[in-house]
């Protein structure tokens, strides 16, 4: 018995928690973000419509997983930075997703210890293009062609890295985020409800949504 | 002056009738006897140079560097109080580097400028403290490419394609306007720039110069603010004299059209 | 955290046999619904207060005012839902006063969100948040660690499930504004009935864009006490007296004594 340690304080009690799959991919034009739409508390889904996709600028989003309060302060802060910054940038400029990411980054690692948040950070902007950050919970930071994380992840990290390809046309990420995310939901108990996406290019932002009797087939 | 015995002059935060800080004006008049400073702005890179006056002879040519570096892509040359200047060059590397630690990323040029010129300017607002005695000259590389500011006491801060300041900056200046900025090479800058300050130093004979030259270059530095090399010194140094001649000709010229 | 764990069963048989019970749910006895019209929005809420298994108020209120057109339902501690609500309430009036505009919902959800997240938890406010500002009407909801969500509707409190099994059957996108109030109340009802924390009446709040904020506090009383068939006051005297004893009065005696002036040294 002396073996088991158990962090039980991982979530505080009555804590809304994002037992989530959510990633984000790079393609030809730019990078596309997706999710679930399952919010916990316990074993009672909270909203079965949550939007985890959080818009930080223009065309820089992030998608959140683990604690709702957490991550919702941490993206705020984030999205507060940035309007700052960007207000000291020349006229027609906006920020990267490179800074979004390392301002992220920056507040998970100081705060670790209270913080229970993984992130990915994913956005275009007219320098690097699409671009892709993950940083999962001890505050480090990942460049990444695309990344995926919440509980659902560990179930599909194998069908990720098999059909992944390099600078996809958007029609067929579209479709790998989709099988991808439809395959977590399916066997993560914590993630459900609808699939949202959102596609980033230079032409600005387009939002999708999934519902079940399309994406499950 | 038509401030003095008129105690406007006396404190910084206290404007005269006619809307002036004299502080201010009393700072800009301890740049006025410095070495002449200048920066160069082309089409591939920035080019900073100072003419330093040499006070004694005992003082180990090469040592003393005027010219400082703020981040690894930005350098700065200034005119005046040469400690305010070290204090000023100080400030700017903690902000370059309060940016870093934030955005991982180098400042760009402009955004350092700007949180500079509120620095300086604060220094106009308060009696206990006096404004800057220098005029800066910023020069660096960013995702933009290439920039050159000028700081000034006041806190007022401008963006130069070539920028003069210190005794010689007149005749600096007058050289200055005659280059084409957009087809200038960092390599003829370099040379120019020598020879501006060999000629800014002609009112100043009487005194021994050395001459300081850096650049900041994406071809030859990498994006990095350095002194040039010895090379390319001395082969400025030599085009700067080995128009003595002709200038002094063309010079008397010169004069004449004046007159 | 993915899938089924199985750790804690573990931890807590171990725990048994050290004395320490699996701890039980405590409820906070709540029901509160929201949801939204075209043109508006309705939020709701019993009037059960309750202190562990004691009903502690038969009709209290709920639904707080954070602006003449902003409206919430507060679940969880009373204390802090009341205390919470007050304090927002005022930044939210001295904000709208020094921004000369009228307050937004947005606004105050935020105020509460960075106030909550600030305590990590220990207030124990559970809000439904909803009103009418110069960009439309919303309805958004905020947990007591300080995140927030969306929603056409919603429900918090103990009985948010009975609650949410009533909205989540009659919810329309096109309701008319009675509707939702009969959506809102039924709601309630659900909860009033089927969960052990709530119970008594039902007010409602009803917020339409270009209009002002309307309460009906006691929409619906399905709990009113009923004439008893027979009066059980019993006449004096039937109580039989065995014993009797009379004391005197203690009296406490209470006197000003004034002293002179006391003599004071003032020449040293």
């Amino acid at each position: 018995m002396n073996g088991i340690k158990v962090d039980i304080n991982h979530l505080k009690k009555g804590e809304v928690n994002l037992g989530t799959s959510i990633m984000a991919v790079k393609f030809q034009d730019g990078v596309i973000l997706g999710a679930d739409s399952r919010t916990t508390t316990g074993s009672y889904i909270a909203n079965r419509v949550t939007d985890k996709l959080t818009q930080i600028h223009d065309t820089i989003y992030c998608c959140r997983s683990g604690s709702a309060a957490d991550t919702q302060a941490v993206a705020d802060m984030v999205k507060y930075y940035l309007q700052i910054y960007a207000a000291q940038l020349p006229p027609n400029e906006t920020p990267t997703t490179e800074i979004a990411a390392n301002v992220f980054q920056e507040i998970c690692y100081n705060n670790k210890d209270n913080l229970t948040a993984g992130i990915i950070c994913a956005g275009y902007d007219k320098k690097n293009g699409g671009s892709v950050y993950s940083i999962p919970i001890g505050g480090s930071i990942h460049k990444q062609d695309y990344a995926i994380a919440g509980s659902g992840s560990t179930f599909i990290y194998g069908w990720c890295n098999e059909n992944f390809k390099q600078g996809m046309q958007k029609d067929e990420c579209v479709d790998f985020i989709k099988t991808a995310l439809s395959e977590a939901i399916k066997w993560d108990g914590s993630s459900g409800g609808v699939i949202r996406m959102v596609i980033l290019t230079e032409k600005g932002v387009e939002r999708l949504i999934f519902y079940p009797d399309e994406y499950q087939k | 002056m038509t401030s003095i015995g008129t105690g406007y002059d006396l404190s910084n935060s206290v404007f005269s009738p006619d809307g002036r800080n004299f502080q201010v004006e009393y700072a800009m008049k301890a740049v006025e006897n410095g070495g002449t400073s200048i920066g160069i702005k082309c089409k591939d890179g920035v080019v900073l140079a100072v003419e330093k006056i040499i006070n004694s002879k005992l003082l180990v040519p090469g040592k003393n560097k005027r010219i400082q570096t703020v981040d690894r892509h930005i350098g700065v040359v200034y005119s005046g109080l040469l400690p305010d200047g070290r204090h000023f060059v100080n400030r700017a590397r903690d902000e370059a580097q309060s940016f870093k630690s934030i955005y991982k990323n180098s400042i760009s040029v402009p955004h350092l400028m700007d949180r500079l010129g509120i620095y300086v300017q604060n220094y106009t607002c308060y009696n206990s403290v006096r404004p800057f005695g220098i005029v800066s000259i910023v020069g660096g590389i960013d995702d933009n490419g290439p920039h050159l500011y000028m700081i000034e006491p006041s806190g007022s801060c401008w963006g130069y394609s070539g920028a003069a300041t210190g005794k010689g900056r007149q005749l600096a200046k007058s050289e200055l306007e005659k280059l084409n900025y957009e087809e200038l090479e960092i390599k003829e800058a370099v040379k120019l720039a020598a020879k501006i300050i060999h000629l800014a130093h002609e009112d100043n004979k009487d005194k021994d110069y050395e001459l300081e030259i850096s650049w900041v270059s994406k071809e030859f530095t990498k994006g990095r603010h350095e002194f040039v090399p010895d090379d390319l010194l001395e082969e400025a140094k030599k085009f700067a004299e080995e128009d003595d001649d002709e200038e002094e000709e063309e010079e008397e010229e010169g004069d004449e059209m004046q007159e | 955290m993915a899938g089924l764990n199985f750790e804690n069963y573990q931890r807590n048989s171990y725990l048994s046999t050290k004395g320490f019970a699996t701890p039980r749910a405590t409820s906070t006895g709540t029901t509160i619904v929201g949801c939204k019209f075209p043109g508006g929005v309705v939020i709701a809420a019993d009037t059960r207060a309750t202190s562990g298994p004691i009903v502690a108020d038969k009709n209290c209120e709920k639904l707080h005012r954070l602006a003449p057109k902003i409206w919430c339902a507060g679940a969880g501690t009373a204390a802090d839902t009341e205390m919470v609500t007050q304090l927002i309430a005022s930044n939210l009036e001295l904000h709208a006063l020094s921004q000369n505009r009228e307050p937004r919902v947005i606004t105050a959800l935020t105020m509460l969100k960075q106030h909550l997240f600030k305590y990590q938890g220990h207030l124990g406010a559970y809000l439904i948040c909803a009103g009418v500002d110069p960009t439309g009407a919303h309805l958004l909801s905020v947990q007591a660690h300080g995140s927030t969500d969306i929603g056409k509707y919603q429900s918090l409190g103990s009985g948010s499930l009975a609650a949410m099994a009533v909205l989540e059957t009659n919810f329309r996108e096109d309701l008319t504004k009675e509707e939702a109030i009969k959506l809102c109340a039924d709601a309630i009802e659900a909860g009033i009935w089927n969960d052990l924390g709530s119970g008594s009446n039902v007010d409602v709040c009803v917020m339409e864009v270009g209009k002002d904020a309307e309460l009906y506090r006691n929409y619906l009383t399905p709990n009113v006490r009923s004439q008893k068939a027979r009066s059980y006051k019993f006449a004096p005297g039937t109580t039989a007296i065995l014993r009797e004893s009379v004391r005197d009065i203690l009296d406490v005696e209470e006197t000003v004594v004034s002293f002179d002036q006391m003599e004071v040294d003032t020449e040293a």
